[in-house]
């Protein structure tokens, strides 16, 4: 027979009947397990170690926490230990590389700039991809908030505790409609109970330039070109060497500082930290800032029955906004023109020109805008100032302790506003009176309330651990904004008010039976304000289990082998983020001024009906996973492998909707299906441990693969939709969806090549053969995500020394040049709407060809690549009131890559117009007083 | 709380149609579906959002179709697949043609969103005073007008679209495909069923559809006939042109006033008997005027003189429609009397070698954002035009009824030869006799009178020039012109459609 007891929070037990020679177990979450024979003490003080093994970390799940060792579901958390280093602003780049199955892009090298985050691909069309982001407690508006370069920001990267990644349903389905994209869980620093004033003081300086430019021809080579080309006039010419690449960028410095204060009583504990980051961009005029203040208080009431925690975090973000309109005017000016004309009515730069009728000297408005003009003639500034404060309370019910009641009511309120100016020099300016003026301003309010009761207790009877969740939440978005724009004396205002809002209930039961073998379910049932009542509330259930081998006898004394669990999971999660707040019935929009219509001599605002499906519901995505958690000697060498296996239905897309059915032409509506699979591995690895030296790996391998099953109520196996719209001409997309292939698969000629390996300029393999080429040869080819892609980390120490680097590599993808094929070509120089020419992307030289060829797959290039990440060396120096950190940090050292562009690493598999990444160097020295 | 309403300016139904300024603000949406292309102008929350905003514009689209498929049009731009409109070699992937054809199904289906919101029961319900009653009356017979117009473009072009009316839902369904000669019948109908309701010939407020407009459809209508139905009706011609002719309108004095910033004051309104409106300030779209007016404009043109601020270098003719004017080819385009030559020939060549190059071609001067005294129009920026698109003309009614008098329909010869040469005087072109008037004379005659203004397509196909027939300098794709397919009289329904739409079929030859 079996007998027990839990402590009361501050330890303290009793235990009855127990004989001499009975056996005493004590057990807690995150700490080894003790046996102790009983021998008739009155009083047995019990201190238990904390569990060497890291795979028995407390995790986060969202509405509570497991341990690493009973999840059953894929759940990763990311320590500080393994987090990127460097000047690092945004915190999704302190995991970038850090996880199967995360593939984290930056959108390029603004300053502040955020990034494209897919866990296992994304699944959706026209539905968000992102995944949900959860910090501390508050779900964020997966739609982000207006006036800022990335929402995250808002979340200091040196305060945040850890990441808990919940890849698969069986972890994710508790946050059913925003799941299916997966969800990250953030939690920031807060104090401990019991610790001495800690005074923490962190510096990092950065510079940073970037590492190559656009192959342009220079101005020998381009005025070469204009005065072979017939029918072209070089006298339009001009006589400088400008290299506009080398006049819009500039070196980038930054500087990132952190106080952090922080102490703990015997019920009280808080932590106080002000950051200030400063950074400018490599493109001139860019400049990023962010004052923010975090606070967390940590209260313990009633013989600590009650607990209150407060997370608080004020942010001010403040942004210059460069035109990134430069960066394109940059590859195309001409260069043989001066940057500068202090003759010419343009605030002192050269612009293209002529003489009018009435003997004025106007810019020509077709031509390319000198981009110094663009980046110094524009003023655009916006400021973003946002609290997201959390309030947390938990009660354990006096009279039984195993049930505790744990409710959040939190907010994220953001306003913004901003500016965006043009002097009525700048050519970029239509109306040569007037100057351009734009000011915009929003509200961002998010709102939410939940509540759960957790009962965790051991029936002993059963040798189960049962665990049981259930809550309630609701959540509210509000989102307000206005923009008033004076372009041509014509005020043109707009006000926009979107709400939208979610109601929750939720219930989860984990059991542990024997400790070995682990089941556990979770149903979440959500409502959503953008569905009509019939359609408005969804069950997304989810069922796992686990097997716990390496507590069964026969592994249970092994050697090498410490741990073993096979896990598998089954559920159904959903997404509504589908753009509308009010789909599913009709609403009225009235025109704004500059869209009226002539009646007699009165002008009539209009008032259009908006197009709507009453039927719109949730998109629902069905996950399979299985997988494999383990650990060797000691788990010196450790990991999981997963598979999964997923399908999307009801699959939201904007899809023309059939003519004359609807007021639009198109829509977005649930349509079609895509089925995704994959096989994600992460090893740890502790190479080497020693006192003085340890060098420990992370390695990981994502393997990936998403099609479109069906697309349409048809059944038409032709049928695609055209996608990505590429520069160089209006209506011009490089890609489709189209059943059974990739969603971003590129749509292309095949390219004719000569003996020599030249393309033929127009000549095109004629697929369907009829002898000529039309739509009907274009065809699927390749795609811009990656077949598999992985990130290395390695970990060393040695003495006071550590040091630390990333590898990222990705295989598979495919990029469309479109600063090769947009600028590629003769013609997109000489034969231009006016008296200019534009400089051309120097690939012309290669092909020679005349005309655009923007269809062509020659410019869908490979664009596998290996990127060292970074590389951080530190140095740590113990005193004996002050503890001293300096470090070296280089982030972006080195591609490798055949890719011909810039960087091989874009979004959405179009190059066009890329903001480069800088390289960067950061010095860092954090003081630790004691 | 989930069940969640606008708070901004955007209303549900139920309560924007409480305040009765509605119902009008409702019929300006569908006549600005002809002119602008969403509810921010010039762009800004489109419509449609398939296309950039500025070419989904439906006069846009609609002259692209009549006018760049035949030889009084070439436009020499890389967007997507705009260069096959010329050569005739389009596919049912063509985005323009797509997008013609979703902006003229998303006009019916306003049309039908107005009828339905406007039936006497759900006015009932509303309590509507009788004044604004009556006025929504004649509301709903102008937004039947407005549907059978663009039902009638999508005869013309697509020939078998799917068909909805005001008793269908609106929602994810899939339509019914009508066959040709059902919407023949269908247009007729609505049209004659509307004739009294709407408001007489010149009498309604400016822009607004009149019993002339309904006149003016139907006489196409029935001039086409033998295209849509195979039967000739030509006498109906007669009569419906008769009445346009019979009512108040007025040739305008000069024959460029109708083309001015100032053509809805310059007494060039007498003679525009529906025009499609745009306004420099107030109605301001990428397409449209904008585009017609900027796109023709590029080499050594003068962008102030057509009052605009620049030139958008694209669309030119060939020589087929200036050779149209030259008693031999050899006479230089300015020495031509007739004052409807409007060309630009200075730097640029009548033969065109390379369609991507402005100055292959001559430019096109018809349309300018200046008034008669030169004045550029209301937009100091000179971006937008005023300069209104006279969609349906006396000047053609006078065309149409000595077509319908040379193909049988009775009228009268002497009185078909007046009306030619009332137009052709008014341009100081040599007058004709009887013995002139042939369908070969008054096919060319339509070129030199109305090229330009979105009818050409139509026009070559009724007299069997288009496809099969007929050559101009890159038709076919070759710069000599070839024949092509007689398939190609009826455009394609568009892929994405049949796709979507499983009751389609699509046309013959594609």
């Amino acid at each position: 027979t079996s007998n027990g007891t839990t402590t009361d929070f501050d330890g303290n037990y009793t235990i009855e009947n127990v004989a001499t020679d009975d056996i005493l177990q004590f057990s807690f979450l995150g700490f080894a397990s003790q046996e102790i024979p009983y021998e008739g003490q009155a009083t047995l003080d019990v201190q238990l170690d904390e569990d060497q093994a890291t795979l028995d970390e407390v995790v986060l799940i969202g509405y509570g926490s497991t341990s690493e060792q009973d999840a059953t579901g894929a759940v990763e958390k990311i320590s500080p230990e393994e987090f990127n280093q460097g000047a690092v602003v945004s915190p999704e780049q302190l995991i970038s590389g850090k996880s199967a199955g995360v593939r984290i892009t930056s959108s390029g090298g603004a300053p502040g700039s955020g990034s494209e985050i897919r866990i296992r691909g994304g699944s959706s069309l026209s539905g968000d991809n992102s995944p949900l982001i959860v910090v501390d407690g508050i779900p964020l508006d997966q739609r982000g908030v207006q006036g800022v370069r990335n929402q995250l920001n808002s979340i200091n990267p040196s305060e945040i505790e850890d990441f808990v990644i919940l890849k698969d349903a069986a972890a994710t389905s508790i946050y059913g409609s925003r799941a299916s994209n997966g969800v990250i869980l953030i939690t920031t620093k807060s104090g401990k109970k019991n610790t001495d004033l800690s005074v923490e003081v962190d510096v990092k300086a950065s510079v940073g330039s970037i590492t190559d430019k656009v192959d342009v021809l220079d101005a020998a080579q381009f005025r070469e070109l204009i005065e072979n080309q017939p029918g072209t006039d070089p006298s339009l010419l001009g006589d400088d060497n400008t290299n506009w690449q080398d006049r819009i960028y500039q070196t980038s410095v930054g500087t990132i500082s952190n106080f952090t204060i922080s102490k703990g009583f015997e019920n009280f504990a808080f932590r106080v930290n002000y950051n200030n980051t400063v950074q400018t961009g490599v493109l001139r005029t860019d400049l990023y800032k962010r004052n923010a203040v975090n606070i967390s208080l940590n209260q313990d009431l009633f013989d600590n029955s009650l607990k209150l925690s407060l997370t608080s975090k004020g942010i001010i973000d403040e942004n210059e906004f460069a035109d990134d309109g430069a960066i394109g005017a940059a590859v195309g000016f001409d260069p043989t023109q001066s940057v500068n004309d202090s003759s010419l009515p343009f605030g002192g730069y050269f612009e293209f020109n002529r003489t009018n009728d009435n003997g004025d000297i106007v810019p020509l408005n077709q031509a390319t805008r000198n981009p110094l003009a663009l980046l110094y003639l524009r003023d655009s500034q916006g400021e973003t100032r946002r609290n997201i404060t959390n309030l947390n309370v938990e009660y354990r019910f006096p009279f039984l302790r195993e049930l505790k009641f744990n409710a959040n009511a939190g907010f994220d309120y953001a306003e913004n506003d901003g500016y965006n100016r043009r002097p009525f020099t700048s050519a970029a300016v239509t109306n040569v009176e007037s100057p351009y003026n734009e000011d915009y301003s929003g509200i961002n309010r998010n709102t939410l309330f939940d509540f759960y009761l957790n009962f965790k207790d051991e029936v002993n009877f059963l040798n189960t651990e049962v665990d049981l969740t259930a809550g309630h939440s609701y959540q509210e978005f509000y989102i307000q904004s206005q923009t008033r724009e004076n372009p041509n004396d014509i005020i043109t205002e707009t006000f926009d008010i979107n709400r939208n809002s979610l109601e929750s209930y939720f219930a989860r039961a984990s059991f542990d039976i024997a400790n070995k073998y682990l089941i556990s379910a979770s149903y979440r049932r959500d409502g959503s304000s953008r569905f009509s009542p019939d359609n408005r509330w969804s069950s997304f259930p989810s069922a796992s289990i686990g097997w716990k081998l390496h507590e069964e006898n026969f592994l249970k004394d092994s050697e090498t082998l410490n741990q073993l669990k096979l896990r598998a999971g089954y559920g159904i999660t959903g997404n509504q983020e589908i753009g509308p707040n009010y789909g599913y019935f009709g609403v009225y929009t009235p025109s704004i001024s500059g869209a009226q219509y002539q009646f007699g001599n009165q002008f009539f605002n209009t008032l259009r009906p908006e197009d709507f499906d009453e039927d719109l519901k949730w998109e629902e995505l069905e996950t399979y996973n299985a997988g494999i958690d383990f650990g060797f000697f000691d788990n010196r060498l450790s990991g999981s492998v997963d598979a999964y296996y997923r399908e999307t239905n009801d699959l939201l897309a904007t899809v023309p909707v059939p003519a004359g059915a609807n007021l639009s032409d198109l829509l977005v509506t649930n349509v079609g299906e895509t089925v995704s699979r994959g096989v994600e591995v992460g090893i740890n690895g502790d190479l080497v441990r020693s006192q003085d030296f340890n060098w420990s790996v992370n390695y990981n391998i994502s393997f990936q693969d998403l099609e479109i099953t069906k697309l349409s109520l048809g059944d038409d196996p032709d049928y695609f939709i055209p996608q990505g719209g590429i520069g160089g001409g209006v209506g011009n997309n490089i890609q489709l969806w189209k059943a059974g292939y990739d969603p971003s698969t590129f749509f292309v000629f095949r390219q004719v090549y000569n003996d020599q390996g030249q393309p033929i300029e127009g000549a095109y393999v004629d697929v369907n053969g009829d002898n000529e080429i039309t739509e009907a040869d274009r065809q699927p080819y390749k795609k811009a995500t990656p077949d598999y892609f992985m990130g290395l980390t390695n970990t060393l120490n040695y003495k006071n020394f550590d040091l630390s680097f990333t590898f990222r590599g990705s295989f598979g993808n495919y990029v469309y040049n479109n600063a090769q094929s947009s600028n590629g070509f003769i013609t997109a120089g000489t034969v231009t709407p006016q008296d200019y020419y534009s400089n051309l992307n120097s690939n012309v030289l290669e092909t020679n060809f005349q005309n655009s060829q923007f269809f062509s797959d020659y410019y869908v290039q490979s664009a596998d690549f290996v990127k060292l990440d970074n590389l951080s060396l530190g140095y740590f120096i113990p005193g004996e009131k002050i503890d001293i950190r300096p470090s070296v940090t280089v982030s972006n050292i080195l591609t490798i890559t055949d890719y011909e562009g810039l960087d091989p690493e874009i979004s959405n598999g179009i190059d066009n117009n890329f903001y480069p990444r800088s390289r960067t160097f950061v010095l860092g020295v954090n003081f630790q007083f004691k | 709380e989930l069940e969640l309403q606008p708070e901004d300016n955007r209303q549900s139904a139920e309560t924007v149609f409480k305040d009765s300024e509605s119902y009008k603000q409702f019929l300006a949406k569908l006549y600005a579906g002809l002119a602008i292309s969403g509810q921010e102008g010039p762009a800004g929350d489109p419509d449609l959002e398939g296309l950039d905003e500025g070419f989904s514009q439906y006069m846009r689209l609609y002259f692209m179709m009549q006018e760049l498929t035949t030889d009084e049009a070439v436009i020499g731009w890389n967007d997507g697949t705009i260069k096959d409109l010329h050569s005739q070699n389009w596919t049912s992937g063509n985005e323009f043609i797509r997008t013609m054809y979703s902006r003229l199904l998303y006009q019916v289906a306003l049309t039908n969103e107005f009828l339905r919101q406007t039936t006497p029961e759900l006015l009932d319900s509303r309590g509507v005073d009788d004044e604004t009653r009556a006025n929504i009356q004649d509301y709903r017979a102008e937004a039947r007008f407005l549907r059978a117009l663009s039902y009638y473009h999508t005869l013309d072009l697509f020939g078998n679209p799917p068909f909805v009316t005001e008793e269908d839902p609106i929602g994810a369904f899939l339509p019914e495909q009508i066959e040709r000669p059902a919407l023949f019948d269908y247009i007729e109908s609505e049209l004659l069923d509307i004739e009294d309701d709407l408001i007489a010939a010149g009498q309604n407020e400016y822009a607004r559809a009149d019993q002339g407009a309904a006149w003016m459809l139907l006489s196409k209508l029935y001039l086409n006939a033998p295209v849509y139905i195979g039967e000739d009706r030509n006498s109906d011609v007669i009569t419906y042109t008769e009445k346009v002719i019979n009512a108040s309108y007025q040739l305008s004095d000069s024959y460029q006033k109708l083309f001015l910033a100032d053509n809805n004051s310059n007494g060039a309104q007498n003679e525009i008997i529906f025009p499609v409106a745009f306004d420099g300030q107030k109605t301001q779209s990428y397409g449209g005027m904008t585009f017609i007016i900027h796109a023709s404009i590029g080499g050594d043109m003068d962008p102030e003189s057509f009052g605009v601020n620049s030139g958008w270098a694209g669309l030119r003719t060939t020589s087929a429609l200036v050779n149209k004017f030259l008693d031999n080819n050899d006479n230089p385009i300015e020495e031509v009397a007739d004052q409807r030559a409007l060309f630009f020939s200075e730097g640029q060549s009548k033969e065109i070698n390379d369609i991507s190059s402005f100055t292959d071609g001559y430019a096109v001067t018809k349309y300018k954002n200046v008034d008669v005294d030169g004045n550029q129009g209301s937009d100091a920026t000179g971006e937008f035009p005023d300069t209104d698109f006279p969609l349906f003309r006396l000047g053609d009614a006078y065309l149409m009824y000595a077509e319908a008098v040379v193909r049988g329909g009775g009228g009268s010869q002497s009185t078909a030869v007046g009306y030619i040469n009332d137009l052709r005087e008014r341009v100081g072109a040599e007058t004709i006799s009887g013995s002139d008037l042939t369908l070969d004379f008054i096919l060319s005659e339509r070129a030199r009178e109305l090229y330009w203004e979105a009818h050409r397509r139509t026009d070559l196909i009724r007299f069997n020039q288009f496809s099969e027939n007929g050559i101009w300098p890159y038709k076919g794709g070759v710069p000599q012109g070839a024949t092509t397919q007689s398939f190609r009289n009826l455009m394609p329904i568009p892929a994405a459609d049949l796709g979507v739409n499983t009751n389609l079929t699509q046309n013959p030859g594609y």
